[in-house]
């Protein structure tokens, strides 16, 4: 069965985006325009990774982590930021978060792809 | 305080919440202006085609890739994303080249019509198409923008290009 991929971004083309390049390796794509979407769909969907934007209004994707990481079911889900934030000291929030890997947008649907099927692999 | 001012090209991007007049000049390409009035943070963009992930990597050239990290980089300046407006500028047909290139400044305004309608991004003024290249200037801090239309770009005036923008690195923990 293919995988589920849980996508939170606040953009709907940036998900479009995102859907199009994991569409391609026949991925199953779960949308949620922001976290507090992405963690009520959690509960009825059980996804086997999860790709979120830092910057969204409500929460961001750094406490939506660190959410998802304190649910006793989500301890080990991979949880890949995709951002455009560059910094090391964001990206060391991010690891400090949970978070599983840190892409820097722009994103190249190649690099997506290849960094999606390694973590999934890493964790079969 | 003192206003600062930034020159930016295509491909380039950039926001502040500090007082800045940020300028381009255009042909065929878009410049977005996005303004968060409550904030005052505001931010422009350079872009020179709708999308595309083809080879190079210089990423800020499309139009998809230079709203999200102009929208990211408002962002990280302090302003809210719910609370943008924006002003759109470009999209000239300043070339005389019979061909598909005569194509890609209407695809660039059918894009960011497109792509701020889907973003809830309402445009608050825009001056588009034509066969006239422009200057634009536009002020961060309370979004008003100026633009002066002119019929040939003196050499001195063109823009250096700015450096390619990436396709984002990765960094996988463990």
């Amino acid at each position: 069965m293919p995988a589920t991929i849980l996508v939170v971004e606040d953009s709907k083309t940036v998900r479009a985006l995102i859907r199009a390049a994991l569409l391609a390796d026949d991925y199953r794509v779960v949308e949620a325009p922001g976290a507090r979407e992405a963690l009520i769909t959690l509960e009825a969907t059980p996804v086997d990774l999860v790709i979120t934007d830092v910057n969204m209004p409500d929460i961001d994707g750094l406490t939506f982590t660190r959410t998802l990481r304190a649910r006793p079911g989500e301890r080990s889900t991979p949880i890949l930021v995709l951002t455009t934030e560059n910094g090391e000291a964001m990206k060391q929030r991010g690891r400090e978060a949970g978070a599983t890997g840190w892409l820097v947008k722009p994103f190249h649907p190649d690099q997506l792809r290849d960094t999606v099927r390694r973590v999934l692999e890493s964790r079969a | 305080m003192r206003t600062g001012t930034v020159t930016i090209s295509i491909g380039g991007v950039y926001a502040s919440g500090q007082p800045t007049v940020i300028k381009t000049l255009l042909g065929s390409c878009i410049a977005v202006c996005l303004h968060d009035a409550v904030r005052g943070v505001g931010g422009m963009n350079h872009f020179m085609l709708p999308s595309g992930s083809g080879d190079g990597d210089d990423a800020g050239r499309f139009g998809v890739h230079a709203m999200d990290l102009l929208i990211g980089a408002i962002m990280k300046a302090g302003g809210d994303r719910r609370g943008l407006v924006a002003k759109v500028f470009g999209g000239a047909n300043v070339l005389d080249v019979p061909g598909p290139v005569v194509d890609v400044p209407r695809q660039n305004v059918a894009f960011i019509r497109t792509f701020l309608e889907e973003e809830e991004i309402p445009v608050v003024s825009a001056d588009l198409g034509g066969r006239y290249a422009r200057h634009v200037h536009f002020h961060t801090q309370d979004g008003r923008a100026f633009v002066k239309r002119v019929r040939r770009v003196r050499a001195q005036e063109r823009l250096r290009a700015a450096p390619p923008v990436k396709y984002g690195e990765i960094t996988l923990f463990e």
